[in-house]
């Protein structure tokens, strides 16, 4: 007994080694040069800097709705699709969700350079539009991201709480919003961490559809390529501790979701 | 099954020592060279069996490349093995990030205002006196270099130091514009405001390099003065053209920070490689490129039955290069290294061997080649016409004379002429080998102090970011 849980235990050391050396060890580094300035000394002023330039905060801005845009259109198309392939009466839908979260499988520069093609037939120049352009090949990069935990939450879906619904007289439209969408809520919030969190750093789309304007991400590389490590740290925490925000906050309404039911 | 496990282990733990052991063998008389260049720099070989340079005395073909012929010329020569790790770095920032982080390279082939940087932080080791001396028969850099290149090379010193002891150079050239003849005059093409133009608004792409859009914004900025004729007239012209455009004092800085914005908004996107396909494919007319790109992109145009030219704008242009230098921290006190990395700059300096590399990659080489004219008669062959053929097809040819670059001299000889169509003034010759007057007008850009950069730095990010009072303009 005591032989095999040490056994067990010594299966995580690959993954503990990995942790520490490539997640924990630059961690501490980004902290450090967050922290120091170019003389080695502990000092505030980076982030003073980053907060007091109208250009910085622009940019946080400008990264935060596109974020935003990319997750709501993406829950937006992607509820019903992942609704329907869930709910759906297909004798296979496993084959179907399979189409819809194929573009996975492809290579995002691939893709992306195929939508710049489509795009530019359609439009023209891509040059007058590029917000318009981002968002839409962000959505199209994110989208099976949004997908598949919908998916997996509204298959776990009891479909007897609908039934019991519909007894009791609720329309369909009723039920969809007061027993569906509550229940799904724990595949909704972690689509949107997903998809939140990457497409406010993810300056490869930006680049390829000619987005000239930075956001976070690349703010950091160009920070990096002009050795300022310091100030390219800052915006490194500035964003972790957005994404540590944002996961707590969801963590609390799963959490208070699933003491719901619970209750039920 | 356990025991089968055991012995393969045993095999590979002996095979381990064996290789090992070989190794260290090999190690005392094998000198490895490691050599870091630019993607794409240097001939590779495998050229196809009708891709044959018939000069007067030689004809340059490749089949194994010049990194190769150069460990057989070693051992032929010196009769020492030699072994180049040879690897890549796409920009200049990162050949630097990677020898701050760790990486030791003996010989790196980075451009001007990074070796400048280099020599500053002293990384650099100095050539050995031998490496000058030009009776030495194995001495190709210093018996073939341009004498125009090396004035420029004298002319740079950092900390009282001159740039041509710890540098020597490989490919030279000028930044300039791209442009479709059919939609864009070669006057419009021919000012750096053309970025600016709102007739073009859309269809123009901009290098997505601070130094590279810092050129062009401060050359718009000081266009009155510097086309002002009391101002290219006088004496200390380029003296004071240099210092100019080198200026990074706040007011200049602030004013290229506008121009930027400005040219942020109007043109087609700020690109990294991707300019050179949008010009062939027509999404864009015009684009600020360097030199040995702008060959490359107007023969891949050719090929595709469209024609580009390129334009070194009147105000002033970048004079670039990129060099080779030997890093301290990879040669050490090893003789035997840094005879190995001298003699690879010799090497790919033999006259035929810059040919090979201009003939891959399509940039210049800073070899024009002493008392060897190899290299001149590889210009002519690339772009001489026949007379006859000319009168044939009613085209006229023009005289084009490179002999400062081959001679250092203003003195034009007619040695130097290459009697060539008119097209050329503007297109592959004129970006590979400028006029004279366009490399009067040209000017290093050195590296900027550090106050300089960071302020330039900060001016490129304000381009870049996103400006909140745009929202209510």
């Amino acid at each position: 007994m005591k032989k095999s849980e040490s056994s067990r235990g010594l299966l995580a050391i690959p993954y503990a080694i990995f942790l520490v050396l490539f997640v924990i060890l630059p961690l501490v580094v980004v902290i450090y040069y967050a922290f120091t300035n170019g003389d080695g000394q502990v000092s505030f002023s980076n982030f003073i800097h980053f907060w007091q330039s109208t250009k910085t905060i622009g940019t946080l801005l400008y990264s935060v709705v596109i974020a935003i845009l990319t997750t709501a259109v993406c829950l937006v198309l992607g509820y019903p699709v992942a609704y329907v392939l869930a709910k759906g009466n297909f004798n296979n839908s496993q084959a179907l969700l399979m189409i819809y979260v194929l573009p996975m499988w492809i290579n995002f520069t691939l893709r992306i350079t195929a939508m710049k093609e489509i795009l530019t037939v359609l439009e023209g120049n891509l040059a007058y539009h590029p917000f318009l352009n981002t968002i839409i090949c962000m959505v199209y990069d994110f989208l099976p991201f949004m997908i598949m935990p919908l998916y997996n939450a509204l298959t776990k879906l009891d479909d007897s709480m609908i039934e019991a619904a519909q007894d009791l007289g609720a329309t369909r439209t009723q039920v969809f919003y007061k027993v569906i969408i509550p229940l799904s809520v724990p595949g909704i919030i972690s689509g949107i961490t997903m998809v939140f969190l990457p497409s406010m750093t993810n300056y490869v789309v930006l680049d390829m559809v000619y987005n000239s304007t930075y956001i976070m991400g690349s703010l950091i590389g160009s920070y990096f390529s002009s050795y300022d490590w310091h100030n390219g740290s800052v915006i490194s925490i500035i964003l972790l501790v957005m994404i540590l925000v944002v996961t707590l906050v969801s963590n609390r309404f799963t959490d208070s979701e699933e003491q719901g039911k619970a209750r039920v | 099954m356990k025991k089968r496990l055991i012995s393969l282990l045993l095999i590979s733990a002996v095979s381990v020592f064996l290789f090992a052991g070989c190794g260290n063998s090999e190690e005392e008389d094998v000198i490895v060279l490691r050599v870091s260049n630019w993607e794409e720099y240097i001939d590779e070989g495998d050229w196809g069996e009708d891709e044959v340079i018939d000069l007067e005395e030689i004809s340059i073909c490749s089949d194994t490349g010049v990194v190769e012929d150069f460990e057989n010329w070693y051992y032929e020569t010196y009769g020492k093995e030699v072994v180049v790790e040879y690897s890549t770095f796409g920009t200049n920032e990162e050949l630097y990030n990677q020898i701050t982080m760790g990486d030791t390279y003996d010989l790196v082939c980075p451009s001007e205002y990074m070796i400048m940087k280099m020599m500053s932080e002293n990384m650099l080791e100095p050539f050995s006196m031998k490496f000058f001396d030009e009776s030495v028969e194995e001495n190709y850099y210093v018996k073939g270099v341009s004498p125009y290149i090396s004035g420029v090379f004298d002319d740079l010193s950092i900390g009282g130091e001159q740039l041509s002891k710890y540098a020597a150079g490989y490919m030279w050239g000028t930044l300039g514009i791209v442009y479709n003849p059919e939609v864009i005059s070669e006057e419009e093409a021919s000012h750096w405001d053309l970025l600016l133009s709102e007739d073009y608004s859309k269809r123009i792409t901009i290098k997505d390099s601070v130094r590279d859009a810092f050129f062009a914004g401060i050359s718009i900025y000081n266009y009155d003065i510097i086309m002002d004729e009391a101002f290219t007239c006088s004496d200390s012209y380029h003296e004071d053209l240099t210092t100019m455009l080198n200026s990074t004092d706040e007011v200049s800085v602030d004013a290229v920070e506008e121009i930027l914005s400005r040219i942020k908004d109007n043109v087609y996107s700020f690109e990294t490689d991707s300019g050179k396909a949008d010009m062939v494919t027509g999404k864009v007319v015009a684009n600020q490129q360097w030199s040995g790109d702008a060959v490359y992109t107007l023969d891949q145009a050719d090929e595709d039955g469209v024609t580009l030219c390129y334009a070194a704008p009147d105000e002033a242009t970048n004079l670039w290069f990129d060099g080779w230098c030997m890093l301290k921290n990879g040669i050490g006190t090893d003789a035997d290294k840094k005879h190995a990395a001298e003699a690879f700059i010799n090497f790919v300096s033999m006259p035929e061997n810059a040919v090979r590399n201009m003939y891959y990659i399509g940039y210049t080489s800073v070899i024009s080649g002493g008392e060897d004219d190899t290299v001149f008669q590889y210009a002519d062959w690339c772009y001489g016409a026949d007379e006859e053929e000319a009168a044939e097809a009613g085209e006229t040819l023009v005289e084009y004379p490179i002999d400062y670059f081959f001679t250092g001299s203003e003195e034009e000889t007619g040695d130097y002429t290459i009697l060539t169509y008119e097209e050329q003034l503007t297109r592959q010759l004129f970006a590979q080998y400028p006029t004279k007057d366009v490399v009067d007008r040209s000017v290093v850009m050195a590296y900027f102090d550090k106050e300089g950069n960071e302020r330039i730095n900060r001016m490129w990010t304000n381009v870049r970011c996103f400006d909140l009072s745009s929202l209510w303009r």
